[in-house]
């Protein structure tokens, strides 16, 4: 039988930190997708969860329902994979992060690589576009789950998606 | 270059899972692809390996002796005794108290506990917060190992929960621990220190003749 998050959570608030191990291989899976798309580059993204976890071990006894600890996590990861993006906006030469061009692009499609076009379109979207976009599409989840980890409203969510979609649809199809 | 707008409504809803009404071959085609590089991304993802696990672990374990102040630390410490004139009936009770419990201590070859013996390495302290919402609290400190639960307190008819505790002589660090998760210094508390996690640990010295400062 699995352990919920709030049995482990209060394991590990008094005292059995090994038991904070369960948790990061839940969620590892359960959001390292989300992650690495959010982020655009998979070392840098593995980076981030890394210190989410890491910050969320320490902040720990702030998690004021340790049965959702998940959604709890998930908000420090969001923020954490957006400092990431940030940085290394200000680090990383556009040009490594910003779309191919459309000759790039093409030829992308050509080989028919589209989830290679599809990254490289995602970096275009702001960060709540993004997010949600991947949620939606990517992870495949509801908006009422979306809701849940974001604590956003579901028809705020939708909106967010619908207007990535549009984003989406405009740059990918101007290199069609 | 941006060339084209975006998806109609019904296009929405039907990549939403909605009922939908006219929807042109055009449209539905790119919809259709749009999902589709989404399933291809997705599916060309490769998720993280135990790695992660591994580095996150090893920091944890590096934090975890120092998440709770070090149960000894107290013993290196300097140690400052005052009393505050809150503390002063709580003394006498607790004088009352060992007399009061000493007959009944199932260890008739010990040497009986007398009131005239002067209490110089265990003070009894009294703790107290109130709390009229919580469900449950105790006392975590250094002196219980920072067990949750180990020194559970009792609610009074006002919301104002209370605990006593026999404290070896020395300083203590602790916090009361309300449902179990939540972590509170003491409000009351002479001294607090951060305990390196962005959270706040009370302070208590007991003095070797029984006076408590807190």
């Amino acid at each position: 039988m699995q352990l919920s998050d709030g049995t482990i959570v209060r394991r590990v608030l008094a005292g059995d930190a090994e038991q904070y191990r369960f948790l990061v291989e839940r969620y590892r899976a359960e959001f390292g997708r989300y992650a690495i798309a959010t982020v655009g580059d998979r070392d840098a993204a593995q980076d981030a969860m890394q210190e989410a976890f890491i910050r969320a071990f320490d902040a720990l006894a702030t998690c004021r329902e340790p049965d959702r600890f998940g959604a709890w996590f998930f908000r420090i990861l969001t923020n954490q994979c957006r400092n990431v993006v940030a940085r290394r906006r200000d680090t990383v030469p556009v040009e490594d992060l910003d779309p191919p061009s459309g000759e790039r692009a093409d030829a992308a499609l050509e080989r028919g690589e589209l989830g290679e076009a599809l990254e490289a379109a995602l970096a275009r979207l702001t960060p709540e576009q993004r997010e949600a976009f991947v949620m939606k599409h990517v992870d495949g989840r509801s908006y009422e789950e979306m809701a849940e980890l974001l604590g956003v409203g579901v028809d705020a969510l939708k909106m967010r998606v619908h207007r990535a979609r549009d984003a989406m649809r405009s740059l990918m199809g101007a290199v069609r | 270059m941006i060339e084209r707008d975006g998806f109609s409504q019904d296009a929405h809803r039907y990549l939403d899972g909605e009922p939908y009404g006219d929807l042109g071959g055009a449209e539905a085609s790119a919809a259709d692809r749009l999902t589709a590089q989404a399933r291809e991304f997705a599916a060309g993802v490769e998720p993280f390996g135990a790695d992660l696990d591994a580095a996150v672990m090893a920091a944890v374990r590096r934090r975890a002796p120092a998440r709770r102040p070090g149960r000894l630390e107290w013993l290196l410490a300097p140690r400052t005794v005052n009393v505050r004139p809150v503390w002063v009936p709580v003394l006498a009770a607790a004088a009352a108290l060992v007399v009061f419990l000493a007959p009944h201590r199932p260890a008739p070859e010990a040497p009986p506990v007398v009131a005239a013996r002067p209490v110089t390495d265990t003070v009894f302290v009294h703790f107290e917060l109130a709390a009229p919402r919580a469900r449950s609290v105790s006392v975590a400190g250094s002196f219980n190992g920072w067990r949750v639960g180990a020194l559970a307190m009792n609610r009074g008819a006002n919301g104002v929960w209370t605990a006593t505790a026999a404290l070896p002589v020395g300083e203590h660090r602790y916090e009361f621990v309300v449902d179990g998760t939540q972590w509170v210094p003491d409000p009351t508390a002479h001294a607090v220190v951060d305990d390196g996690f962005g959270g706040r640990n009370s302070v208590i010295v007991v003095g070797p003749k029984g006076l408590v400062r807190s």
